[in-house]
């Protein structure tokens, strides 16, 4: 099977605002028909890309195709895109049908046609009855779908999102992330969306890049990012992580012995006998098994139970650990116990960089 | 409150103009639609009324052309400079209505400073007859009303969010279609404001008409002053309800035809 096409292309792009570089050196290849998310903190350059996918922002140098095109001096208006912005920017004067009837207009398509394709983009994100509507008659949500159906019936080759759903409550967003990701894979269109919620990326995407300060830190599959981080801030950016510290003392092939402050472990690593590492596991891969098994010594602090798990805070020689257990039966656990906290090798990593 | 100080002297106003006039009081006991006959029935009021709407148009269509490249410029300014611009186009308005239409007088005039300079230049024979024509109380209002509508159209504009004209573009509209589907329609608002401020305030600038209008070039609200000094309050007050029913048409044409409503409401 061949692969598919690249749509989106950025080769060593960069950007600066006066004295503040917003996007550094930043290489992306978007193939089609994928959801690609730019996720990372305030700040990070996120925004900024999309933009200059978009050519609301001209690169200092380095290069964006589209499809193919060089595009890099195209102004927006002549790209081959559509944005979805975090405030929606419905046009007011203009109602529901007229404002996702816009783009056609711009391109000249003769009335018939329009017609249909605007009933068919209205009927694809269920707003059919509310096409004589205002923006300001809508609700969030609603204009929301409004904005989508504006920007997919163009059928542009790259559909651009603004922290989408990023003004709606916790339950329309979630739905909305479904809506969202299935109306994609049945138009088959490339997006590529902005946000800062790990969540929302982990769902939504395909492959997820990880921003921090204008450099993409790690990008990848969800699974892939969120199981094997590279970095300490890409593994906390996604989610809880337990941090130990130890240094190398043996290895055994591709896995090396390490002693911490609690034990030794096994982790997989190039680093060298005597280099410092710094392990990361996910809560949810930390197990607690009664003592005298293998693992860390630790004492269970404090217990909170969350419904259909209950998170565990234990202090060990190695630093506080926190472990999240499914709620799948009755445990004996209390606070004050000691137990022995272990893990499958595969479940760890090593992260890059000096351990801070 | 709108009621007790706009809406009962008003109708105060059409209650004395129905009477007859009188020597020692207000008005007379007699009732009679004589006022509103002598106004709308003469054809020197109806050219009056006439030449009052032509000022009106001619003025608002200047103001329009000229208003709004100029509102459009000031509104991309960054915020600093462009509150020094409306500032400076403020300047005119902090002198006084009279003392500015003297100063117009000393341009204009037979020995004013345009002429001298044109004879002076040896490009007239004669003093042109500048002051006290209809074309020197168009200019002279113009002066005064211009900025009110370079100010409402620019702070419109200004207030617009850049996202729309994003959006325009990013579905395909160049900068002239995202001005003409986008930008133009959003700034509705600052046009019909500036629009009607500057319509009121044309029909009310007693000053700037009579100083630079003289005798021959009196428009309506001139008759209301002359009807006022001869004591003839009834005709007086005719003449003002006619004019203020003039004024609330061309407001509610404007209104109708620029339709701001479809716009305002948005936090968007």
């Amino acid at each position: 099977m061949s692969d598919p096409p690249i749509d989106v292309q950025l080769i060593g792009v960069r950007k600066t605002f006066g004295s503040v570089v917003a996007v550094d050196d930043v290489r992306l290849d978007i193939p089609r028909g994928t959801i690609f998310s730019l996720l990372g903190p305030s700040g990070c350059g996120k925004t900024t890309t999309l933009r200059l996918i978009a050519g609301f922002e001209q690169p200092d140098s380095g290069e964006v195709h589209i499809r193919g095109e060089r595009v890099t001096a195209v102004p927006p208006y002549r790209r081959n895109f559509s944005m979805v912005f975090q405030s929606y920017a419905l046009f007011p004067h203009l109602d529901v049908a007229d404002n996702v009837a816009f783009g056609l207009r711009m391109r000249r398509v003769a009335r018939n046609d329009r017609v249909r394709a605007v009933n068919d983009a209205l009927e694809l994100v269920k707003l059919t009855a509310l096409a004589d509507r205002y923006p300001r008659q809508l609700s969030g949500g609603q204009q929301q779908r409004v904005a989508l159906a504006r920007a997919i019936v163009v059928k542009p080759a790259v559909l651009l999102l603004d922290e989408p759903l990023g003004a709606l409550d916790k339950m329309l967003r979630e739905e909305m992330q479904i809506e969202l990701r299935s109306l994609q894979q049945r138009l088959g269109i490339t997006a590529v969306f902005v946000t800062h919620d790990q969540e929302e990326a982990l769902t939504l995407s395909d492959c997820v890049a990880v921003m921090r300060n204008g450099v993409i830190e790690q990008m990848g599959a969800p699974r892939e990012i969120y199981d094997r981080p590279r970095t300490q801030f890409v593994a906390g950016f996604l989610g809880a992580s337990n941090f130990i510290d130890g240094i190398v003392v043996d290895r055994d092939g591709a896995s090396a012995i390490v002693e911490t402050a609690g034990g030794r472990v096994p982790v997989r690593t190039d680093s060298r006998v005597g280099e410092r590492v710094r392990i990361a596991v996910r809560p949810e891969r930390l197990r607690m098994v009664a003592q005298g098994g293998d693992g860390l010594p630790a004492r269970i602090r404090d217990i909170v139970y969350r419904g259909p798990v209950t998170h565990f805070y234990l202090d060990s020689a190695a630093g506080a650990l926190l472990s999240y257990q499914q709620n799948a039966g009755a445990h004996e656990w209390a606070v004050g116990t000691q137990v022995h906290c272990a893990w499958d090798i595969d479940s760890a990593v090593a992260l890059e960089g000096e351990p801070s | 409150m709108a009621a007790l100080f706009f809406i009962a002297p008003v109708l105060y106003l059409f209650w004395v103009s129905l009477h007859q006039p009188s020597q020692s009081e207000l008005f007379g006991a007699a009732l009679t639609l004589q006022n509103y006959a002598s106004v709308l029935g003469d054809s020197f009021y109806l050219s009056i009324i006439r030449r009052t709407l032509g000022v009106a148009a001619v003025i608002l269509a200047i103001s329009l052309f000229i208003g709004y490249p100029v509102a459009y410029f000031v509104a991309l300014l960054p915020p600093r400079k462009r509150m020094i611009a409306m500032l400076m186009l403020l300047f005119p308005l902090m002198v006084s209505n009279v003392v500015r239409a003297y100063g117009w007088v000393a341009l204009l005039g037979r020995r004013g400073v345009v002429n001298s300079s044109l004879s002076g230049i040896g490009l007239i024979d004669a003093p042109l007859d500048l002051l006290y024509t209809t074309q020197a109380v168009v200019v002279g209002l113009m002066t005064i009303l211009l900025p009110y509508m370079v100010i409402s159209i620019a702070n419109s504009l200004a207030a617009l969010d850049r996202r729309y004209e994003e959006a325009a573009q990013s579905l395909g509209a160049g900068p002239v279609r995202t001005f003409l589907h986008v930008t133009l329609p959003l700034s509705t608002p600052g046009v019909a404001s500036g629009t009607l401020l500057v319509l009121l305030l044309t029909l009310s600038a007693y000053v700037t008409i009579t100083l630079l209008g003289g005798p021959r070039s009196k428009l309506l609200v001139s008759m209301i002053y002359d009807s006022v000094t001869a004591f003839q309050w009834p005709h007086a007050a005719a003449l003002a309800f006619v004019l203020l029913v003039i004024a609330l048409l061309l407001t509610a044409l404007i209104l109708a035809l620029l339709r701001p409503g479809r716009v305002l409401g948005t936090g968007r």
